[in-house]
């Protein structure tokens, strides 16, 4: 080793800055390892301790407050499995949350009484307003974070039509609800407050069993049964939430993250691996001579593979450590943003497995690589080394021999150049490839979002009307005609949504009187229902029926029979919905509920001003009327933010990486051919004829390779999106694959690539022919 | 010799220095020198005189720090670099000591690379090419192989053919035997002889006597100028009469 030491720091100090820049892409590579690892074992474990720790419970049932009786409380109480039950009253509504982030937000809430006493489902307090305020009200993190509320700011409530004011006085953090994706959330409410609500609120009274359950009970096995007992009872099951598709939802983001970074990491250190691969290959070659006078001085084969593996594995090492201290600074960041999604609040700590995980790896991958391509020195006879010659095969091939060859000479010598470094080239070909996937895939991501918006945003929303009207009871008819008699309004359709039971469980029903009508067609199977008796169902419940099959749908006492027409999709609910016609639901539930009317406006329409009025002028019909085209259009506003800087940051990334690439390439390639650049300048070619032909060794596969993955991606892109989208519950997607946005991203990049090798290539103006030789 | 000669290079002037750690060190200064048509020109001088950086200064290889270098009556120190590359491809062949083929070529493709840059017709580059191949005596095998595949004296050579496949009005050379044997170096010499014979104008940089013996000029280059020169008149096999001359020049000039 020590002989070789001096070897080594020559290695090191002869090409400083080609060292420095792969450790750079080193240096990324581990920070994004280090940033997935730590996610991926610190994210989990801190959740389930959190959820240990506040007495979580695992299933939560919850029930009209009327209906409960001791019989059901001990009936649950005595199920198999389960530890310890604890009923909890809390008020359910349907809530608006004025001013969330800046919109109106609707959820389902469910008010606690603060002060009440409980074992489980506990919360932590994570800030307090030391003031006392006139009508406080305690907030879950999600609702502060994501929703952007702090202590001693007014909330508003929007609940059955009435505005209630409260002013947050602490903000809460607790694991049985969370986020949007769950349906369902709380707040809770001083003693005081709660009561007032509770008298306001009767009707929406409701009664909660939190179940903890043993560690060998089945999840849903219990909720089944639970449902079964209520159903038995004839009590109605208002929601059954279970801890584990809780923690899906709140957790799907983090988990996406460390997806998308394994992923990243995984195409640099591709990157790496074929870059450190290309410097030794060409190290080899403009060295030959110095290895083989060491040869010849009695140095081992194997002493000088090392010298040339060792810089590698020590830099790899090196900026390895580098980036995982760098991440350290970067994950309480990255921790804070994934708590506004996440509703819940976690330190990252120091954890030496990841860190030994992303330096093992990526030394390891490096070191046996560059090994590899080093060993070939062994092959090479020290004479033929001395006499320049860096092939074990005596019988080199002359490729494109001048004197037979027709064509340019220009263009030989460039194919020439590029046959003789054939392997370099296939690496060179599958990087770009690799790399023009991941623009490909932003591309049509930015098409479907930023140009064709309503391709992205169908498959994520639920059907989209204009304006949203909601009648008071009996007004329906009288509305609907002073709606068709509007000259802004195109069309207009009753819709309501709904909990039914299909079998054993809760399901959330649209439900239309034409869903013909509708804009947004969720159907991707079969059609939609059209009679009293049809029914399509959510694409969880695909296995268990098929189309034509009968189910039994029952709300409350009520049962029917209805026919399955087809299958529809949703992201949210996890795809547990069903879709009813107006009249198959009144069936069920009789005319108690007063469906709202969905508007549809001409696109001259304005629908701000149409609310508006609509406000005003028949204040005494409407319960409600919100504006739906604006949340539509702040929602697409933000997924459109978020694609952009996404595009954006693919964009940059795969930049940086190609002008890393060319930056080796390049620099490696003038070290390498700098005598013989030299010669050719003495023979009397230009730098421009010079430049374009370094360019034109690697350049040209380069692009076809871009072009190649380009058109490539015209047939497995939506595959990779179909995948993508099946993998959130949405079995249809409009997403387009447009042929002109790859083309025109494809130019772009090799544009890129072009002004980037040229700028690299422009020290060869620089050089005489004269001192370029003496070096 | 009464005939006045032609001349193709004139230099005036020039001076040559080079930057070092801050000091600059002069190789040349003012000097003035003309270079005839067909003439075989010989520079000699200590190691280290400054005979290359001249050579290399007069065929437009390398910028002089002032002063004039004309081509056949142009002036080539005005030149932007690629006008330079542009002059060199017709004007000037060069061969090496160290040879500097392009070794991921074959000898072939060697010469034709530098061919193709004047000729469009690239069957009349090949035509000409397989002459000086010929007259060069490297047999047909022998031009397919690579430069880490040949000798010495074969790569040599093939950088002559190289360096006058284009027509040149000067061949540059220096020290061109300086890496081979004498055997090698005798088939090398007897090349440019030849190539003299026929009327190409040659400038060569020597250390050595023999090899000095085949030009018609000697200059010897010394403190930093053109310190004597010596007429020898045209190359014979054992020629006395040439060799003693060149012996008194030489010792008058401290070699
Ligand atoms: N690029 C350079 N930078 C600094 N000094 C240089 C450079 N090139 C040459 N020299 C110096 O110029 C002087 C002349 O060099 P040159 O190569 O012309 O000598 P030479 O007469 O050809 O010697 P030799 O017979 O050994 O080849 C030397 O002292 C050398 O150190
Ligand atoms: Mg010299």
């Amino acid at each position: 080793m020590r002989k070789i030491l001096s070897q080594i720091i020559y290695q090191l100090k002869k090409d400083k800055s080609s060292y420095i820049s792969f450790g750079i892409i080193v240096l990324v590579t581990a920070f994004m390892l280090n940033c997935a690892a730590t996610l991926l074992l610190q994210v989990d474990k801190a959740y389930d301790k959190k959820f240990e720790n506040l007495h979580t419970a695992s299933v939560n049932v919850c029930i009209p407050k009327f209906q409960d009786n001791a019989e059901l409380s001990k009936a649950i109480t005595e199920m198999d499995g389960v530890t310890k039950v604890e009923s909890h009253e809390a008020i359910l509504a349907e809530v608006v949350v004025k001013k969330f982030q800046d919109a109106d937000f609707s959820m389902n809430t469910m008010f606690y009484n603060l002060d009440a006493k409980r074992c489980l489902n506990c919360f932590e307090i994570k800030a307090e307003s030391e003031k006392t305020y006139d009508n406080p009200i305690y907030i879950s993190l999600y609702v502060a974070e994501f929703g952007e509320f702090s202590l001693g700011e007014e909330i508003v409530y929007v609940i059955e039509g009435t505005e209630y004011r409260f002013t947050v006085a602490g903000i809460i953090e607790e694991m049985q609800y969370g986020n949007y994706g769950s349906g369902l959330m709380c707040t809770y409410l001083p003693e005081e407050e709660y009561l007032c609500l509770y008298n306001e609120l009767e009707n929406s009274l409701m009664m909660e069993y939190s179940l903890s359950l043993n560690e060998n009970a089945e999840l849903d096995k219990i909720k089944n049964d639970i449902s079964s007992i209520c159903e038995e009872k004839g009590v109605t099951v208002v929601s059954n939430l279970d801890s584990v598709s809780v923690k899906g939802t709140r957790t799907m983001v983090c988990n996406l993250l460390i997806l998308l970074l394994v992923s990243f990491a995984m195409i640099i250190l591709i990157v790496s691996v074929f870059l450190s691969n290309f410097r030794v290959k060409n190290a080899i070659e403009s060295e030959i001579v110095n290895m083989s006078v060491l040869k010849a001085l009695g140095y081992t084969s194997g002493q000088i593979v090392a010298s040339i593996t060792l810089p590698y594995t020590m830099v790899t090492v090196l900026f390895a450590l580098l980036g995982v201290v760098l991440s350290y600074a970067a994950l309480p960041v990255l921790s804070q943003v994934l708590t506004i999604q996440s509703g819940f609040s976690f330190t990252i700590n120091f954890d030496v497995r990841s860190l030994l995980c992303a330096v093992i790896v990526l030394s390891g991958v490096v070191t046996l690589f560059t090994f590899v391509s080093a060993k070939k020195i062994k092959k090479i006879q020290p004479i033929d080394g001395l006499r320049g010659n860096t092939s074990s095969k005596l019988n080199r091939k002359n490729y494109f021999p001048l004197e037979s060859t027709k064509g340019n000479t220009q263009f030989l010598l460039i194919m020439k150049q590029i046959f003789a470094c054939k392997k370099q080239n296939v690496l060179l070909f599958l990087v770009s490839f690799v790399l023009t996937v991941l623009i490909a895939f932003s591309c049509t991501l930015f098409y479907n979002v930023v140009v064709e918006p309503d391709n992205f945003m169908s498959a994520l929303s639920e059907e989209t009307p204009d304006v949203i009207i909601t009648p008071k009871e009996g007004y329906t008819e009288e509305l609907e005609e002073i709606l068709k008699g509007d000259s802004s309004v195109e069309s207009t359709l009753k819709y309501t949504t709904g909990s039914i039971k299909i079998g054993d469980s809760i399901v959330t029903t649209f439900v239309c009187e034409d869903f013909s009508g509708v804009k947004n067609d969720v159907c991707y199977m079969g059609k939609n229902p059209e009679n009293a008796d049809e029914i399509a169902l959510g694409s969880a419940l695909w296995e268990n029926y098929k189309i034509g099959d009968m189910v039994t749908v029952s709300l409350g006492e009520k049962e029917k029979h209805f026919k399955v027409t087809g299958f529809v999709q949703s992201v949210n609910f996890q795809g547990e919905i069903c879709e009813l016609s107006l009249q198959g639901y009144m069936s069920l539930c009789g005319d108690v509920q007063t469906p709202s009317i969905y508007v549809y406006l001409k696109d001259t329409a304005d629908a701000e001003k149409f609310t508006e009025s609509y406000k005003k002028d028949y204040q005494a019909m409407l319960s409600d009327t919100v504006n739906s085209q604006k949340l539509q259009k702040e929602a697409q506003d933000m997924y459109m933010g978020i694609t952009v800087v996404l595009v954006a940051l693919i964009f940059t990334v795969t930049i940086l990486i190609v002008l890393f690439i060319l930056y080796i390439i390049i620099k490696s390639l003038l070290v390498k051919r700098k005598q013989e650049l030299g010669i050719y300048k003495s023979m009397g070619y230009t730098s421009s004829q010079l430049i374009a032909q370094t360019i034109g060794v690697f350049m040209p596969v380069s692009v076809i390779a871009i072009l190649l993955s380009s058109a490539a991606s015209l047939f497995y892109m939506p595959c990779i999106y179909q995948f993508v989208f099946e993998a959130i519950g949405v079995m249809k997607n409009n997403m387009e694959v447009s042929f002109g946005f790859l083309l025109l991203f494809a130019v772009v990049q090799i544009i890129v690539n072009i002004i980037i090798s040229v700028i690299l290539c422009m020290p060869i103006r620089k050089i005489s022919a004269y001192s370029l030789m003496k070096e | 010799m009464t005939s006045k000669k032609e001349t193709i290079i004139s230099a005036k002037a020039l001076k040559k220095s080079f930057l070092t750690a801050d000091t600059e060190q002069t190789i040349f200064e003012n000097l003035d020198l003309d270079i005839y048509k067909g003439d075989f020109t010989v520079i000699m001088g200590s190691s280290g005189a400054g005979k290359s950086t001249l050579m290399y200064s007069l065929s437009g290889m390398d910028r002089p720090t002032s002063g004039e270098v004309y081509f056949n009556g142009k002036n080539i120190t005005t030149l932007s670099d690629d006008k330079l590359a542009v002059f060199r491809r017709k004007n000037c062949g060069f061969v090496f000591q160290q040879i500097y083929l392009l070794d991921k070529m074959s000898l072939m493709d060697n010469v034709l690379t530098a061919g193709v840059l004047c000729e469009n017709n690239k069957k009349n580059t090949v035509k000409r090419a397989e002459e000086l191949f010929e007259l060069v005596n490297i047999p047909e095998i022998t031009r397919k192989k690579f430069p880490s595949q040949v000798s010495g004296g074969e790569a040599q050579r093939a950088g002559i053919v190289r360096a006058v496949i284009n027509n040149p009005e000067v061949v540059f050379a220096d020290e061109p035997t300086g890496a081979l044997n004498s055997n090698n170096s005798t088939a090398v010499l007897d090349v440019f002889t030849k190539l003299h014979q026929e009327g190409q104008s040659i400038i060569m940089v020597t250390h050595d006597k023999k090899t000095a013996l085949r030009g018609n000029r000697v200059l010897y280059v010394r403190d930093g100028k053109i310190f004597g020169e010596c007429s020898l008149g045209t190359f014979t096999k054992e020629d006395r009469h040439r060799e003693t001359l060149l012996n008194n020049f030489l010792t008058e000039m401290g070699w």
